[in-house]
């Protein structure tokens, strides 16, 4: 064997030599399953309700996803490294606090808000980062302690209250549209896009998987750890930041609650998307199908009217469904 | 036949032995074994018996059929035809459970102890003595471990958790578990293959006690002193068939390897052309931590010096520190008359070292991750550009190593876990071979690798030499110290006792020496204890 064939044609040859084509179809849907759930809750909500499958409808679902999937990304190479960041969702917070105190401060100067939200953003994931690599606190205490951190800075910008009055221009980092989408959508494409290539192509996402995949044979074989897990932390903080921007623009406002909770919903993106929580085995297509499920769930359930209490209850169960699924049509694939 | 002798000199006190009139029942039958997966044969008309007790070594190389058939046997598996028979019961509908009311325990390869239990709790565990259905009767539970242990003559203080314990020692207590369960054959998958050679004759002990007892064995391993030293039968897979069954003492070593391969092996270790006197790699008074003794060594161009010495002589933690893997408290390491400035892995890479670590599943290998992936990961800057990976050159690369080496396998995106012992370890050397490196550090580079890619790792090593790479190889194995190495410098306690040359390695005290000189006790007394 001189040339090897692309990954791509090697999987479909595995998949379908010597197998009838119904043999190959289900393999193709048991593969695939998390797809196929989707599929089949978008379907249900679009037959109970007219206004579900609609273009605006649509555009309100991604507007809704974007501030989720920039941190559901930094969280994929995150858990992708073994490790774990707890505190976007306060990061969120502190940094949609400091762009918005900013704005109020320097209202002629409103390219400065996302500077410094993007800038908190970065500081607080080189903590993280640092705590991580260079001290070896575990992932889960030090962005724990982070998110405490984060969030107390968060109500001590306003002194405990939301900032009112920020200049109306600051909804245009929400609001503008450049080739037909808002900023945020168009930054979650380009960020799929980009994590993806990142992951598959380059020597960074190499690396990243070779560290969650087994550290110490990373390490004896040159691979940087310390200064990949600093990137890691460093690129999930500086998303959230983003984000923080993204939800205070889109409220014209800033308040220390944005954000709280923000990193279970990304988690949980990461891990119904197929990643181990032990590093080294999930993708970009997992998040963006996890993430996705779950911003199909909450607009779905909202717009059939369910009351909020049980919308919770409905959305917790479905997505231990969906992984319980995902995970047995996984297991029957691999016997 | 040794079992025949065993069971006309015990027998009375043997209520085990079940017979049926003056025939004894086998332990372990196995008629007309067939297996395949995918259409593909694994196991195609396997039959043979296991006597109560006795050791039966099941040799093969790696992806014979051992696995499957300990699978089966433990009912793991159905077969396809054929019948597996348990003490005189076939095991009609396999289920693990069944095999086990029937005897059957397996020790595996990679121990899974409940690493911070004790060791009476890791006996007990599953058959803990209660009080009142739920109450633990902890001094119950110790006072049976005890017994237990003390029936192997094994000191270990019950008490002690387990991840205190030598793997030889985990080992033996999950041995005991598994017999203290009542099994009557006991299948152990390799189970000195990570064990240090010192502490092999311990877990001899307990199987020749056991042997005893009357519990019959199934035993694999790729050490050819091992089969001299324990079995009483021989059983020789290859591709799934049956190639040699022979009782031990009449068959002789090479005629395994050649039922193992298919072939006569030849000589094991390569020729060795004389090296030559640039120095490569030299090292100064490395000392791992403060007041600990230092080490200097010398390799030169071409040269394979070996590193002997017990577990916990220092060996690896030497090897280690001159890669920048464990930073060093002092001294200098210099590769072709350059000296390493700072200490890092990156930094020795990049000055031309290479290691090969002792386990690669734990620092070896990305188990999860491709051929490809792991080929080039030390190097993979060379096959980027801005850190965008170049996929043709590094398929390119990664295609030409695993032809150098030989590897078996069916495509670059397979994931290693799936290779075996000897392919990983393949890949684990070829991927440093890419810039041609200057030193090539190797630790324990045959554990757990069978016969036949054992000669092809020889082999690589002595090419790889011959190019002018000064090679420095820490190994337990004496055959393997000995017979591919210029010269061996042995250690005991972090410090180098002493050297022996080619002409010391090849006079026939060279494993007494050797010996002699790891653990500092007499050579003389050692001699004497081997004669015995």
């Amino acid at each position: 064997m001189t040339r090897t064939t692309p990954a791509f044609f090697a999987n479909v040859r595995q998949l379908t030599e010597g197998k009838s084509a119904r043999e190959v179809a289900t393999a193709l849907l048991v593969r695939n399953a998390m797809v196929l759930i989707l599929l089949v809750v978008i379907c249900y909500f679009a037959y109970r309700s007219a206004r579900f499958a609609t273009l605006d409808n649509v555009t309100t679902i991604l507007i809704a996803a974007a501030p989720f999937a920039l941190i559901a990304l930094g969280q994929t190479l995150v858990i992708l490294t073994g490790g774990i960041d707890l505190s976007v969702g306060s990061v969120i917070a502190v940094s949609a606090m400091s762009a918005a105190w900013t704005a109020v401060r320097v209202p002629d100067q409103l390219w400065l808000a996302p500077v410094v939200a993007t800038g908190v953003g970065l500081l607080a994931g080189a903590v993280n980062g640092l705590l991580v690599s260079r001290f070896s606190v575990p992932p889960f205490v030090a962005t724990l302690g982070m998110l405490t951190a984060a969030s107390g800075f968060a109500y001590a910008i306003g002194n405990g209250a939301p900032i009112n009055g920020v200049p109306d221009g600051y909804g245009a980092f929400a609001n503008t549209e450049v080739l037909g989408m808002k900023i945020p959508v168009l930054l979650m494409i380009v960020g799929f896009i980009t994590f993806w290539f990142v992951l598959r192509h380059t020597t960074f996402g190499l690396r990243i998987y070779a560290i969650g995949g087994n550290s110490s044979a990373a390490s004896l074989a040159g691979v940087p750890t310390e200064r990949t897990r600093v990137w890691v932390y460093l690129i999930s903080g500086g998303l959230a930041g983003v984000s923080g921007l993204m939800i205070s623009s889109r409220v014209i406002s800033g308040s220390p609650t944005l954000g709280q909770g923000y990193e279970l919903d990304a988690i949980a993106a990461v891990v119904i998307g197929g990643a181990s929580l032990f590093g080294g085995r999930g993708t970009v297509w997992g998040t963006l199908l996890g993430l996705m499920l779950i911003q199909t769930l909450n607009n779905g359930l909202q717009i059939l009217v369910i009351p909020p209490y049980w919308q919770a209850v409905i959305k917790g169960a479905l997505i231990a469904a969906a992984v319980a699924i995902d995970v047995w049509a996984t297991r029957r694939t691999r016997s | 036949m040794r079992v025949v002798a065993l069971i006309t000199t015990h027998s009375p006190s043997r209520t085990h032995t079940e017979t049926k009139g003056s025939r004894v029942v086998p332990a372990l039958q196995v008629d007309g074994l067939f297996k395949a997966f995918g259409g593909v044969p694994v196991l195609h008309d396997l039959s043979f018996a296991v006597e109560p007790g006795s050791v039966v070594v099941l040799a093969g190389e790696n992806g014979a059929g051992k696995s499957t058939l300990f699978n089966i046997v433990m009912g793991r598996l159905p077969a396809d035809s054929g019948t597996v028979t348990l003490r005189g019961t076939e095991l009609t509908h396999p289920s693990p459970r069944h095999a086990r009311d029937l005897g059957v325990a397996l020790v595996p390869q990679e121990l899974a102890p409940y690493e911070d239990l004790t060791v009476a709790e890791n006996i007990a565990v599953g058959r803990e003595p209660r009080a009142a259905g739920f109450v633990l009767r902890r001094r119950q539970m110790r006072a049976h471990a005890r017994e237990l242990l003390a029936e192997f003559d094994v000191d270990v203080d019950p008490d002690l958790p387990m991840n205190r314990l030598s793997v030889a020692l985990t080992q033996i207590v999950e041995i005991v578990k598994a017999t203290s369960s009542g099994a009557k054959i006991l299948l152990l998958d390799e189970p000195t293959s990570s064990i240090p050679e010192a502490e092999v004759e311990r877990l001899y002990q307990v199987i020749r006690r056991l042997r005893d007892r009357g519990v019959a064995m199934v035993y694999t391993t790729h050490r050819m002193q091992e089969i001299e030293a324990i079995a009483d039968r021989v059983v020789v897979l290859r591709d799934g068939g049956l190639t040699l069954d022979e009782p031990a003492r009449e068959v002789r070593p090479h005629q395994i390897v050649t039922a193992m391969i298919g072939r006569e092996l030849g000589t094991m270790f390569p020729e060795r052309p004389a090296p030559g006197t640039t120095p490569v790699l030299e090292v100064n008074e490395l000392r791992r931590r403060p007041g600990r003794p230092t080490v200097d060594l010398t390799v030169h161009a071409g040269e394979v010096v070996g590193l002997g010495g017990l577990v916990g002589a220092g060996r690896s933690a030497t090897l280690k520190a001159i890669f920048g893997a464990n930073r060093a408290a002092a001294g200098t390491v210099t590769v072709n008359g350059k000296a390493l400035h700072r200490q890092s892995v990156r930094a020795s890479i990049d000055a031309g070292l290479a290691f090969v670590p002792e386990d690669r599943k734990r620092d070896g290998l990305v188990l999860g991750r491709s051929i490809l992936d792991n080929m080039t990961l030390p190097y993979i800057a060379d096959y980027s550009r801005f850190g965008v990976m170049r996929s043709r050159a590094r398929t390119a690369a990664a295609t030409r190593h695993v032809e150098d080496m030989r590897l078996r396998y069916r495509s670059l995106q397979q994931l290693t876990e799936t290779l075996s012992g000897g392919n990983q370890q393949k890949i684990v050397i070829a991927r440093w071979m890419d810039r041609s490196p200057a030193v090539l550090l190797l630790d324990e580079p045959t554990r757990g690798v069978d016969v036949g890619a054992r000669s092809e790792i020889y082999r690589i090593i002595s090419e790889l030499a011959a190019t002018g790479l000064a090679v420095l190889v820490a190994s337990s194995d004496m055959p393997e110290l000995i017979g591919l190495t210029h010269r061996v410098l042995v250690m005991r306690d972090g410090a180098i006792a002493g050297e022996l040359d080619r002409a010391d390695l090849d006079a026939p005290d060279a494993q007494a020496r050797i010996f002699h000189l790891a653990s500092g006790e007499d050579a003389a007394r050692h001699t004497t204890e081997e004669g015995r």
